[in-house]
């Protein structure tokens, strides 16, 4: 009896004291306030942002390539929602609830969060009152080389981000700083900023990275010691993407000395060597070669780190011919385009796949034109081996050839790029190229045929209105040329009612340029209205 | 009265016995259950008024010795009703005792003990039916569909095995679990339902309001349901030997159209629209695709795949279940094994399971009790990979495999060149290629390079047959229980317990069998959970002349520990060498594991109080520790008071004859919910790994806070209060039972994902913020129609009523949700808690000319596509003269507004039916199946009447195919009436008699016929197959998100025939 007694009471002693079984912590995952301690720590978080990109790049080419004059979706027939979403957006009549317009947002927003905490690690903060970037004192065991680069490097992520908002949303909001606990609810109180204060940001966190970033020369970066560095943002990549800022923010003569400073010191060229130069530039066994300032990195092997462009873009139901798993046919190749390539141009051949057969003909409802620059073997579904490249050293020859204007020189950048096209025999002169006018077409095409599917072709529409005033056709012109070329082999082929031309022309304007702000966003915020982007 | 008849009958033997000599003389019998024939032991048999004569033996036999003045024998027995017989001449009696039905004895569970049901002042259900196991379903939660009021199960998935959803009054969380808890025998079992066998059952009790639900505490906030299962009673050994077998057969499907009968559709309006000037004849004409299909079902193959039939077949149910029990005085058992194997209306969809239990209590001394239990199961499980939307979908002139003809055609594309005829055939295989052949309207066409779909959908059949999703479930609950009598009415009660649940899987692909060129893959799946209990309390009971006091106090502490580990092995070289070993590669994407370890603490008591069982008072208080918080915010009290009143028992109604019962409850209490993910209250990184380096570079370990939730470390329980107010009546001797219950109960600090601005790199914040409501009523109706000697008619029948308000939701007036369609949900405060919003349809437009005449008028909007003729025309709601996002209205809301069940007992003889009706009124739900282009192609009822040109409208209500004209998904036009009716189960069995049975040396045989689903009758606005089914993934996981539907599987309708021996 009294044992039993003794017994209870014991028990109970040992349950109350048995503290530790409700004070547990995570056994899978690190909680974030114990991270971040040091250099290595920072790298690993580093790491991750670098590897958000990722998450961008999933819709990115349906907010650029898809609403540009090269690239169509794929399945006009098609009615399944994801498939009309992208007929939407290539028709420009994209709703403002449209899935991927959010979830391109949110997900640039999720990675400029992780970058933020990094900085904000770092004690490296964006001044707003002199749009600088500033040093603080950081609470971890670091050297400052070390800081510099990471914080260099990070710096740079960010203004990609933003950069790319900016260029699709107009005016966002400008996050610096990572949230946290219930700060988090604050952000109801945050309005949308002007283009012209995100451009200081981007152009604060570039100016940046291009101080503070490894200034290797790439023959330096790619012997056996520095090899590793390949990949990661230095100071001539932050460089160039400042140049293509200033280009774009009409910023001329701020662009050349980046350009030319690239140009002459960083030892990155054009891959003009080999049989098929060009095709070498995207080759799987030639990645990071000297041409890529900056690529997001896919590595194939079922390790998670694979690209799914292949059996994105591969033509649908085109079953193993051209990729393992099929394709799912989106961002199809606009046949206009095709005729733009001269004959002797090798770019076509790499850049255009054709399907069912390279004689299928043009009048064919079957017909597809696919972005074989992507397209590499694939043992797994989603799991290519190619890098996503977002700068290289043609781009860098082009944007001094804008930046410059109409001159000879100028002229002879273009010719640089035409040449490892195949077309030195036939360079520009200013015989060919008389005028500013004829300058301006010239480079916007060439521009066109060499990043064709890089997700390039509609910032530099946007951009020519600024760089390029003398073209021959702004934007909305072209856009609407484009569905015009286009109508009786593509458009025509929607089911029925379908739109007529001239409706689908009439969707094009000025404002439609802009994607909507997502309507989550305007819904959500019961405190402050949040203007939409006019036309929506 | 059957006791008057009874006696009015014997009259004559009466004075017959008066005239006997008197002396004394032996009289023996036996006393047996009137239901089950069983014998029954233990009865008193009562001489003449009060003078206890003796109780009856295990066999139920009885011998007595009367003396001459004693003319009458009772005989009484708890929970069965006293009978009184006169003695007569006979010496020798069979006596069969009726059961009583709630009569004072009734003891029911109520957490951590029992109570006398008239005791009871909070609002327990008890189900309890011997048949339960007759119900011709596989899972103890199927069966108690409708049964109890205030529960409701919907079994969204038709399924083999399929989990139902279960919410007890209502939905008290968001973003926290909300379905009910189970416990097994003291033990908690998340899965409870899904394992048990249900011949084990012996109760099932549910805690419906707060106070009777607090003494769960943190987890009782969805109301608990309390098994109790089968325990042996001292006696020779019974058996008992169940067989059942039947099938299963889907009750409906839907109204398919042929390819043929589409074409032949498309022409005949083709046909119409020449004779409409309206159309621009440029366009009329039917798309090369369809042509080309109907060449290939008309021509080439001279019949149509009615893809509905590939997937389904007629499944075997099988239910067996073998019993024993018994025991000494001093020890007692019960053991059984059962199986049951439930194999779906799918291909390639079954469940089958083994359950094993063994019950011993032993009486190791006069004070010392030890009781053991252990219940093994094993559960097999297989699922197909493909679901019932995607068979369907399929259009009928794609043959499952190649005939002769279909593979030469589909060798004309150099890419099929390898086909040959017996060859799963799929779409692509009929893509770019020429056709030529007869039109329905007679013409020869010809076309060159055409594809008669272009979906990159695959041939379910083929998938299904080369994919293997199987699944091995091993589940162990086992306890040991020690109870001990420290001194009169004083016990201890010690229980150690614990639940494994092992699930081990394998899904295996075979090769092309997704996408071509796919590799063979098989997913391990290694899932463990282990639920360990240990739980101590002091139980204390008093009774002083008329106050009857009984305490409680006790302490728990539970540990859980989660594994989830998955490997995805690729390339196997055989697809017969299904070991990870074999595999070429391991697939890291598809390789996860995760561990969790979590704790919970606690402390309770109770106190009930009954003077003269008249007044009753009960309060308990629990107080929970749980690993789910951050520090400082563990604990969390859950007090609750019940107030009870009979008022049968006060003077004033002594004298109302038919009056035997009624009582009035009143209660409060609090309860929690913890059930939020593990760790919310703390920012976790996750891994995110990226190469750097020369060519491919080499990958380097990653971390980023990938969570799109953001944690709150101050976040703590949510609780809920609830007021309950309940009315027990019984009348006219006990023959009609009602039980009715009002509640009104609100859920604060929820625990809930509270969204934020995105833009701040995360879409949710964990809170306690806001609050919900639900109000309800609950009616339960209990009935004895008829009760002759050889004529038995029950009825028991139960409604209710809930619904669920928000009250509260912080600083937001309202949440806006989408699903996977951008269908709109809101949840806006004052509001019930999920809403449909969304654009009101009038028709569709029915030409060009309306449409001008509209926009002249000045009707104007931004929204795509909302000027279409043929298209749904929207309503503009507010009157500006523009459609925008402002003209969304509320279309309706999942909840049904009451639910019900009615079942009816009637007997004769040793026949007895019973049937069970049970029906939900009032819910809407959004049907996702029009969305999809081939619900218009296949499906009847999506193109009949539908809007073809100006001069062919149609019925003015049905759009032209969905694609053009307005989302549909986002208006009325999908939102359908979700209720309906249905004969759940019936039930005819007979008895064979007695005397018959005694000859083949049993106790009792039975023999029963079994039906479910007989009828079933949906909304007439309902358009697919199941209005039950119900998404619960991706989005619709949230309970803010409900109400979607889509590829809803059919309702099965089951048909059993079975056996029972008692031996």
């Amino acid at each position: 009896m009294k044992n039993l007694i003794t017994l209870f009471f014991v028990s109970m002693f040992f349950m109350t004291s048995c503290k530790k079984n409700i004070d547990r912590l995570p056994l899978n995952n690190v909680a974030i306030e114990n991270y971040y301690k040091n250099a290595a720590e920072v790298q690993i978080g580093l790491n991750g942002c670098y590897a958000g990109l990722r998450t961008t790049l999933l819709e990115e080419w349906q907010m650029t390539e898809l609403r540009s004059d090269i690239s169509l979706m794929g399945g006009p027939s098609s009615n399944s929602v994801p498939n009309r979403e992208k007929s939407d957006l290539d028709l420009f009549i994209p709703g403002t609830s449209l899935a991927s317009i959010y979830t391109y947002w949110s997900a640039s927003y999720a990675n400029i969060r992780n970058i933020n905490t990094l900085l904000n690690t770092l004690a490296i903060d964006y001044d707003p009152t002199t749009s600088l970037l500033k040093k603080g004192t950081t609470e971890i065991v670091i050297t400052s080389d070390d800081l510099k680069d990471l914080s260099a490097q990070a710096a740079f992520l960010r203004a990609y981000h933003y950069f790319n908002l900016v260029r699709l949303y107009g005016g966002v909001f400008l996050i610096h700083e990572p949230f946290s606990g219930s700060g988090a609810l604050e952000a109801v109180n945050i309005n949308r900023s002007s283009v012209d204060d995100v451009y200081k940001l981007i152009v604060a966190d570039l100016q940046y990275a291009a101080e503070n970033g490894v200034a290797l020369n790439y023959s330096v970066l790619s012997n056996t010691t520095n090899n590793a560095k390949l990949g990661k943002v230095n100071s001539w990549t932050a460089k160039s993407l400042l140049a293509k800022v200033y280009l774009t923010m009409g910023r001329k003569t701020d662009a050349i000395p980046l350009l030319n400073d690239v140009i002459s010191n960083s030892g990155y060229g054009l891959v003009t060597a080999g049989a098929t130069p060009y095709a070498d530039v995207f080759s799987i066994s030639n990645e990071m070669n000297k041409e890529i300032l900056f690529a997001v990195r896919y590595k194939a092997g079922g390790i998670g780190l694979g690209s799914p462009w292949p059996n994105t873009f591969a033509p649908e139901l085109s079953g193993t011919s051209i990729v393992n798993g099929d394709g799912d046919g989106f961002n199809s190749g606009a046949y206009e385009f095709e005729n733009q390539y001269s004959a002797a141009d090798t770019r076509k051949a790499f850049t255009l796949g054709i399907w069912p057969t390279a004689t299928t003909a043009i009048t064919s409802s079957a017909r597809r034109l696919y972005p074989k620059k992507h397209i590499t073997p694939v043992t797994l579904l989603d799991d290519a081996e190619n890098d996503w490249i977002v700068l290289r050293y043609a781009d860098v020859l082009l944007m001094l050839a804008e930046a410059q204007g109409y001159s000879l020189a100028s002229l002879n950048l273009i010719n640089q790029t035409r040449a490892r096209a195949g077309l030195g025999a036939t360079p520009l002169t200013i015989i060919n190229v008389p005028n500013d006018q004829r300058f301006a077409d010239s480079l916007s095409r060439e521009r066109k045929l060499e990043f064709a599917f890089e997700n390039v072709r509609w910032f530099d529409l946007l951009r020519y209105n600024t760089t390029l005033p003398a073209q021959s056709e702004n934007a909305v012109t072209r856009i609407r040329n484009h569905f015009a070329f286009m109508y009786t082999n593509h458009y025509g082929k929607y089911p029925n009612p379908r739109p007529t031309l001239l409706e689908i022309q009439a969707y094009v304007t000025t404002d439609k340029l802009l994607l909507p702000i997502p309507q989550r966003e305007i819904d959500n915020n019961t405190h402050l209205v949040i203007a939409q982007n006019p036309g929506y | 009265m059957k006791q008057l008849r009874f006696l009015l009958l014997m009259l004559p033997l009466l004075l017959l016995a008066g005239l006997a000599s008197a002396q004394k003389k032996e009289i023996t019998g036996k006393v047996i259950d009137q239901a089950t024939g069983l014998p029954l032991s233990g009865v008193s048999v009562i001489l003449g008024k009060d003078k206890v004569g003796t109780t009856t033996k295990e066999d139920g036999t009885f011998a007595i010795s009367v003396g001459p003045n004693i003319k009458n024998l009772t005989f009484s027995s708890v929970s069965y009703t006293t009978q009184t017989v006169p003695i007569g001449t006979k010496t020798s009696f069979i006596i069969s005792l009726a059961a009583s039905a709630a009569t004072e004895a009734e003891v029911v569970v109520i957490g951590y003990g029992t109570q006398k049901r008239s005791n009871v002042s909070g609002a327990v259900s008890k189900y309890k039916n011997e048949r339960i196991d007759e119900t011709p379903v596989s899972r103890l939660d199927q069966a108690l569909q409708g049964k109890i009021a205030g529960v409701n199960v919907q079994n969204i998935s038709a399924e083999a095995g399929a989990e139902p959803k279960i919410s007890i009054r209502g939905t008290n969380s968001i973003n926290a679990g909300a379905s009910p808890l189970v416990v097994v025998d003291g033990q908690i079992t998340p899965d409870g339902l899904a394992f048990l066998n249900p011949a084990d059952v012996e109760s099932v009790e549910v805690l419906k309001d707060a106070a009777s639900a607090a003494i769960y505490g943190s987890r009782g906030s969805s109301g608990v349901i309390l098994v109790t299962t089968k325990k042996g009673v001292a006696d020779k050994p019974k058996y008992n030997f169940k067989n059942a077998i039947g099938y299963k057969n889907p009750y409906k499907l839907y109204d398919m159209m042929t390819t043929k009968e589409y074409v032949n559709l498309l022409f005949d309006e083709m046909a119409d629209k020449m004779t409409d000037s309206t159309v621009n004849q440029a366009t009329n004409t039917v798309s090369s695709g369809d042509r080309a299909a109907y060449i290939i079902e008309n021509q080439l193959r001279g019949e149509a795949t009615n893809w509905q039939k590939q997937s389904i077949r007629e499944g075997l149910f099988q239910n067996i279940s073998l019993g024993v029990s018994g025991g000494s005085k001093n020890a007692r058992y019960f053991i059984s094994a059962g199986y049951q194997g439930d194999e779906g209306m799918m291909n390639k969809s079954e469940y089958q399971k083994i359950n094993f239990r063994i019950k011993t209590d032993f009486d190791i001394s006069k004070r010392v009790k030890l009781t053991i239990n252990m219940n093994p199961s094993f559960a097999n499980r297989v699922t197909p990979s493909q679901n019932f939307t995607n068979f369907w979908r399929m259009p009928g002139f794609l043959p499952v495999t190649h005939t002769e003809a279909t593979a030469a055609l589909s060798r004309t594309n150099p890419l099929n060149a390898s086909i040959k005829a017996g060859d799963y055939s799929h779409l692509r295989h009929f893509s770019n290629i020429n056709y030529t052949g007869l039109m329905p309207d007679g013409s020869m066409w010809t076309g060159a390079n055409i594809s008669p779909s272009g979906s990159a959908q695959q041939n379910p059949r083929s998938e299904v047959n080369r994919t293997d999703f199987k699944s091995d479930e091993y589940r162990l609950q086992s306890a040991v229980e020690l109870n001990v009598n420290i001194m009169n009415g004083l016990n201890f009660k010690t229980l150690a317990s614990g639940y494994v649940n092992y699930t081990r899987g394998l899904s295996f692909a075979e090769r092309n069998a997704n996408r071509d060129g796919d590799l063979n893959y098989g997913i391990f799946t290694n899932n463990s959970n282990i639920y360990l209990l240990s739980e101590n309390t002091l139980n204390y009971t008093k009774t002083i002349r008329d106050h009857d006091i009984t305490a409680l106090f006790g302490v728990t502490t539970e540990k859980t520990n989660i594994v989830r580990e998955q490997t995805t092995g690729l390339d196997f070289p055989s697809e017969d060498i299904r070991t990870l070993s074999s595999a070429a590669q391991i697939d890291k994407t598809r390789s996860i594991g995760t561990k969790n370890i979590l704790g919970l603490n606690s402390f309770l008591g109770r106190l009930t109080y009954a003077y003269k069982s008249r007044y009753l008072f009960s309060s308990s208080l629990r107080r929970d520790g749980s690993s789910y918080f951050g520090p400082g915010n563990k604990w969390g009290s859950f007090p609750s008071v019940s107030l009870g009143w009979v008022a049968s028992k006060e003077k004033f109604l002594s004298n109302v004859k038919f009056l035997n019962n009624l009582k009035f409850r009143g209660s409060y209490g609090a309860t929690g919910n913890n059930r939020i993910t593990e760790n919310a209250w703390v920012d976790l990184l996750y891994g995110s790994n990226y190469p750097y380096g020369g060519s491919s570079g080499i990958s380097n370990p990653g971390l980023i806070t990938s969570s799109s939730i953001l944690s709150n470390p101050n976040i703590t329980w949510e609780r809920t209060f609830q007021k309950n107010l309940g009315v027990d009546i019984s009348m006219f001797n006990n023959k009609i039972g009602l039980t009715v219950d009002v509640y009104n109960s609100k859920t604060e600090k929820l625990l809930l994902q509270q969204t934020i601005m995105a833009f701040t790199g995360l879409q949710q914040y964990w809170n306690n913020l806001g609050s919900l409501r639900n109000k309800g009523i609950e009616i339960e109706l209990n009935t004895k129609n008829i009760q002759r000697k050889n004529f038995k008619w029950t009825t028991s029948a139960n409604l209710s009523h809930n619904r669920t308000t928000i009250i509260e939701l912080g600083s937001e007036a309202y949440l806006l949700n989408q699903g996977e369609r951008a269908e709109v949900y809101r949840n806006q405060v004052g509001r019930p808690l999920v809403e449909y919003l969304g654009f009101k349809t009038d028709g569709v437009w029915m030409s060009q000319t309306n449409i001008d005449a509209a926009r002249a008028a000045g009707l104007t909007s931004t929204l795509p596509q909302v000027f279409t003729p043929g298209g749904l025309k929207l309503v503009d709601v507010n009157g500006d003269n523009k459609i925008d996002n402002n003209d969304r209205v509320v279309l309706g809301n999942p909840n049904p507004d009451f639910i019900w069940g009615l079942t009816n007992n009637v007997g004769y003889k040793g026949f007895e039916l019973s049937f069970f009706v049970q029906a939900s009124h009032g819910g809407k739900l959004v049907n996702g199946d029009p969305n999809y282009n081939e619900s218009g192609r296949s499906i009847r009822t999506y193109n009949q009447n539908r809007w073809v040109s100006a001069g062919f409208p149609g019925d003015g209500k049905t759009p032209i195919t969905r694609g053009t004209g307005f989302n549909w998904m986002l208006t009325d036009y999908v939102v359908e009436d979700a209720s309906y009716l249905s004969v759940r189960e019936v039930n005819l069995s007979y008895a064979v008699s007695s005397n018959l049975v005694k000859k083949i040396r049993l106790n009792g045989a039975r023999v029963y016929l079994s039906a479910q689903n007989l009828y079933f009758r949906s909304a007439s606005n309902y358009r697919s197959l199941n209005p039950e089914g119900r998404s619960k993934s991706g989005p619709y996981s949230s309970v803010l998100i409900d109400g979607y539907q889509r590829g809803s599987f059919p309702i099965p309708r089951t048909f059993l025939i079975g056996i029972d021996l008692n031996f």
